[in-house]
């Protein structure tokens, strides 16, 4: 992955100076967790973490298998519990959540191994992602009429957007189980976006992708972070995207806070290098 | 060349989210519609109408019930046989009770109170789930099944509940004495409405949440769906299609039951056709109630029909074994139900003369 294709359209302030990495400035936090410790009887998933992911930016979370990154996307989104710290949340510090209520709060994920609905169509999984926009009860779904019918065809609307934006316009109406892996990614991020999220997080959105499909998915994750103004944190292990993307770059190694930083601090941090980059022998 | 969607374009939302999106599929409705609800009340003899048509109706009801719980919210159970019991015991009850009620009204009320039953028993359902959640329904069905073959409060102290004599409309529509004309017309009326909200319901937002907690559980509590009441209304509104289903099988088939009669062989029978009709498919519950009523029917009358002189111990043998055989055939075919290959054969039909 060369960094030409994914250079960043830079803001137009920054425009004269085009590089892949031109920093951007954020100041307002969206969520700052402190201190997290999460364990599992006595195996210690995470210890002491402790970053913030700012409004708007693009946020990487980098590390070596099992070094914590999906518990700590899973702390964000209240699947798990951590035992010690703090996650604040647009302002609003808690220690518990449930799932449903990160829902609520704008918090939509993506999943390493996919996790579609397998036997819906494209756009039913999709449509799915509206369901906390949807009011009206069941007994007017039931009728399928009047305001149920409406509120479905206002989603089916927005829905229709997000699968222009995501051109897979042609699968459509094909159950998901049948498509190739690199669409259905595509379609789990649309579910996600289906959300209208303020943070977005993914897990491994480009794991086994080829080089055109990781393109794509760059571009989608870009054009979301620019066109709908979404935070994005990301687990990724292809470090030429990382390095590319990413505004800023956090480093775990079992369970710990390496680095945190641009992407260039933590490419010239030695410990990140000995845990996790390596150095290249040509 | 007759099943072919080419040319028929779609250019508003409204008429692709239609209920049948292609031409063909709603003229296939309508005959079938008209044939329901005309060709055959004006043809059928009356064994045709009450032995076939009025038992094939109200277990097409069960099987959708069932269908909505197992087929699109993945929760197996064994309890429908149960639902129904509380369905039959409260109409009933309400028919006795209160004489000059409607008699719909007295199936709704019969239907919610076994919805409200289902809720309770569908409790458990945020914790356990695939076969173990088929045990603890179970639970259900031997708890309810003994509740009121215990305590005769329910059958008013006698062994059976009976199909009380009510008229709709000034006809006699229920009871021994009411013509199996209109006992029909009631149980397609019931049907028919009530297998069209089924479908409203599963393609609407309700519906993806359910298909969402069958598919991917974890993914779609992420999304915002909240597991309990959605596992909840999927138990009541099951409930509620099965004790609608139980009183008319009690008010419009059987006239007077035992309560025994609503047994865990019920609940398989109506599980059985939801797994040879195909799960997840409204369609498939209209398919397998037909398969597990008519074959026997049908095979109990095919030696006469062939002019076999063979005795009736031995017809009654080899129709159970021809059954088994069907029912094994079918699910080595065609693991995902009827509906499924009719699905294929629609796909056939649309290439059909060309091989692709």
């Amino acid at each position: 992955m060369t960094a030409a294709t994914l250079e960043r359209s830079a803001p137009p302030a920054q425009s004269e100076a085009p590089t892949p990495n031109a920093r951007r400035n954020f100041s307002e936090e969206l969520l700052k967790v402190e201190d997290i410790s999460l364990s599992f009887g006595g195996v210690k998933a995470l210890t002491n973490i402790s970053f913030d992911i700012r409004k708007h930016e693009i946020r990487a979370i980098i590390g070596p298998n099992g070094a914590g990154k999906s518990s700590m996307l899973n702390v964000i989104n209240g699947f798990y519990h951590p035992q010690v710290g703090t996650i604040t949340y647009k302002g609003q510090a808690r220690s518990q959540m449930r799932p449903h209520e990160a829902a609520k709060t704008g918090i939509a994920r993506t999943f390493q191994n996919i996790a579609l609905f397998k036997g819906m169509s494209t756009l039913d999984n999709i449509m799915t992602g509206r369901l906390l926009k949807m009011r009206r009860n069941f007994l007017w779904q039931a009728l399928y009429w009047g305001p149920a019918l409406k509120e479905e065809l206002e989603h089916r609307e927005k829905v229709e957007a997000i699968i222009d934006f995501l051109e897979i316009q042609a699968i459509r109406k094909t159950p998901v189980g049948r498509l190739p892996y690199g669409l259905q990614k595509r379609v789990e991020l649309g579910r996600a976006l289906a959300m209208d999220p303020e943070l977005l997080l993914l897990d491994e959105p480009m794991a086994g992708m080829n080089v055109e499909e990781k393109e794509d998915m760059c571009r989608f994750i870009l054009d979301v972070n620019d066109e709908f103004g979404t935070t994005i944190a990301l687990i990724e292990h292809d470090m030429g995207v990382v390095m590319d993307i990413s505004d800023r770059v956090v480093v775990l190694d079992y369970g710990r806070l390496l680095a945190d930083g641009t992407p260039d601090e933590v490419r010239a941090n030695q410990q990140v290098i000995d845990a996790y980059l390596g150095v290249s022998h040509d | 060349m007759l099943y072919r969607e080419a040319g028929q374009f779609k250019t508003n939302y409204v008429a692709d989210q239609a209920i049948f999106p292609i031409r063909q599929d709603r003229i296939g409705m309508a005959i079938v519609l008209l044939f329901a609800w005309v060709i055959i009340p004006a043809f059928g003899t009356d064994y045709f109408l009450e032995i076939i048509m009025i038992n094939f109706l109200f277990f097409s009801l069960a099987a959708i019930g069932l269908n909505i719980l197992t087929g699109y919210t993945g929760l197996i159970s064994l309890g429908t046989g149960g639902f129904m019991a509380v369905g039959a015991v409260a109409s009933y009850k309400l028919a006795v009770i209160f004489p000059d009620l409607n008699i719909i009204l007295v199936f709704l009320l019969s239907g919610l109170i076994a919805a409200a039953v289902g809720i309770v028993f569908g409790l458990p359902s945020l914790r356990i789930k695939g076969f173990y959640l088929a045990v603890a329904t179970l639970a259900a069905q031997f708890f309810l099944d003994w509740l009121f073959l215990r305590f005769d409060w329910f059958t008013n102290s006698s062994t059976a509940i009976e199909g009380v004599p009510k008229t709709l409309f000034g006809f006699l529509v229920t009871g021994p004495d009411a013509s199996p004309f209109a006992k029909y017309y009631v149980a397609l009326g019931f049907v028919t409405v009530f297998a069209l909200i089924a479908k409203n319901l599963v393609r609407s937002a309700i519906g993806r949440a359910w298909m969402a907690i069958r598919d991917m559980d974890i993914a779609a509590e992420i999304i915002g769906i909240r597991p309990l009441p959605t596992k909840l209304l999927a138990f009541a509104i099951s409930a509620f299609y099965s004790g609608v289903a139980g009183s008319l099988m009690l008010f419009l088939f059987y006239d007077s039951a035992e309560p025994d009669l609503f047994d865990i062989n019920l609940s398989f029978k109506v599980l059985f056709m939801v797994i040879i009709g195909g799960l997840g498919s409204i369609l498939g519950s209209f398919m397998g109630a037909a398969f597990i009523v008519m074959i026997p029917i049908l095979l109990t009358l095919a030696p006469d029909l062939l002019g076999l002189p063979i005795s009736s111990d031995l017809a009654k043998h080899l129709e159970f074994m021809i059954f088994g055989a069907l029912i094994i055939f079918f699910l080595i075919v065609e693991p995902n139900g009827l509906a499924r290959l009719w699905q294929i054969t629609k796909e056939k039909l649309r290439l059909w003369p060309f091989p692709y």
